[in-house]
């Protein structure tokens, strides 16, 4: 039986890795290339700044709340996707090859370093969690637990909008409305904001043209389906 | 050698590949929890709605939100760039789609494990692929312009991070605080970014002198 869980244990934990940390490279050429991860991961593999301490230090403790959540109840938490594989992989590239260009921007190298990072994460988590001690776990998490939610709200929104506005009249607007929009509709701006920026950004060199003004369309209808997916129109008829 | 493969994995049908892989081993790890009680890719709220269908067969609740979930994320995806994996993949692929087979008696997919990893492979090839013809469809040059903006509002990010845990660890408790502002320090000394020496200073001196529950 335990064989069993070990050999499924490290095949999930390879695929996953690797397809995990080649996707977070990728979101370092977004959004020109279509990436996968999240923007919270983007701003704390910047946060990190490329230093391997630091990665693995981030990884760890959000390493010892995955494994207290898998002891208690089965569950690996999101967090070995959006932290530990991401982190720890950079980590392992970067104490050889400083130059993120060449490692955590790198897909290839991201992909081999993540799949045995994968490997071993999900093995040691679904055989020998309970290993670590209770009183690290709950430091861990509830440390990193509020101070990544201040960083997704409301810093995150916060540095994006002032970029926005810092970026020109044209563009600051239209960061505003739609990262409004979104905060009030998908919880968090930043997406709005990004939005906001691309589109306001490609009007002031561009001007109103079909490109532009069918990417607006795009993004007001988005909007709206986004809102009737996420229940927002219910919401919307009970406040006034 | 490695170049070529890194031209591939820049290139856009790299895309559904790797989503294909990041889905097939989350299905797979819902099968292990299903299976073995450990190893679902959620936290444990999530995984709660699951274990609601598991004991009494209703998978509504856990249908329902990971759908909703799915469908947002995958709008949004193709528009800025990043696909949210935690809502797009693991809550709605990883719950959503397990739930609506079991509820609808399909069991057997999900208690094999090559052919649960087939299943996630062959749906998040399907939606991978479907992501990257929307961005197809969007129109030309659009994302080129506003990345610096984008690129500047990351970098400022970092600098965040490191303050936040320290003042968060203080928050936890006092040894904690004391070990993540010290540590910190010792970070910035060692020329080293700050919010490593904070969370290694917070977890050590936090964990030696725990917070006794009243």
């Amino acid at each position: 039986m335990i064989v069993m869980i070990v050999i499924k244990s490290l095949i999930i934990g390879a695929i996953l890795g690797a397809a995990v940390a080649a996707g977070a490279a990728r979101m370092f050429h977004a959004p020109e290339v279509q990436s996968m991860g999240a923007f919270r991961t983007l701003g704390e593999l910047n946060a990190c700044k490329g230093d391997p301490i630091t990665h693995f230090s981030f990884g760890l403790g959000f390493f010892f709340n995955a494994a207290a959540s898998v002891a208690g109840a089965g569950a690996l938490t999101q967090d070995v996707v959006h932290r530990i594989i991401p982190n720890w992989a950079a980590g392992l590239l970067l104490i050889k090859n400083k130059n993120v260009e060449e490692t955590l921007y790198n897909p290839a190298a991201m992909l081999k370093a993540g799949a045995l990072v994968g490997a071993v994460v999900v093995t040691f988590l679904n055989t020998i969690a309970s290993v670590i001690p209770k009183s690290a776990a709950t430091v861990a998490s509830k440390v990193l637990g509020p101070a990544s939610n201040l960083l997704i709200n409301p810093v995150m929104p916060i540095i994006f909008w002032l970029a926005a506005l810092d970026a020109g009249r044209t563009t600051g607007i239209w960061a505003t409305m739609l990262g409004g929009a979104a905060h009030m509709i998908m919880g968090n701006a930043v997406p709005g904001l990004v939005l906001g920026i691309l589109i306001g950004k490609s009007v002031e060199d561009k001007g109103y043209n079909k490109a532009t003004i069918t990417m607006i369309a795009i993004v007001i209808i988005l909007f709206a389906l986004i809102a009737y997916f996420r229940g927002f129109y219910k919401t919307l008829v009970a406040a006034f | 050698m490695n170049s070529k493969l890194n031209r591939f994995l820049m290139s856009p049908w790299a895309f559904p590949l790797l989503f294909a892989m990041a889905t097939a081993a989350v299905i797979a790890g819902t099968h292990m929890y299903i299976v073995d009680g450990h190893g679902a890719f959620n936290e444990i709220f999530v995984t709660q709605l699951m274990d609601k269908g598991l004991k009494g067969g209703d998978y509504a609740g856990a249908a329902g939100f990971a759908a909703g979930f799915l469908v947002a994320r995958l709008l949004e995806g193709p528009l800025v760039g990043v696909l949210d994996l935690g809502g797009a993949l693991m809550t709605g692929l990883g719950i959503g789609i397990p739930a609506v087979m079991l509820s609808a008696g399909i069991r057997w997919p999900l208690e094999s494990f090559p052919v649960s990893l087939l299943l996630g492979a062959v749906i998040g090839g399907v939606i991978g692929a479907l992501i990257i013809l929307v961005r197809k469809l969007m129109p030309e040059g659009m994302a080129a312009s506003g990345t610096d903006v984008m690129m500047g509002a990351g970098n400022a990010m970092g600098q965040w991070l490191g303050p936040i845990i320290i003042l968060s660890a203080i928050q936890y408790s006092i040894p904690a605080g004391l070990g993540s502002f010290v540590g910190a320090a010792a970070f910035y000394y060692w020329k080293r970014p700050i919010a490593g020496g904070a969370i290694l200073g917070a977890m050590i001196l936090g964990a030696l002198f725990p917070v006794i529950a009243k």
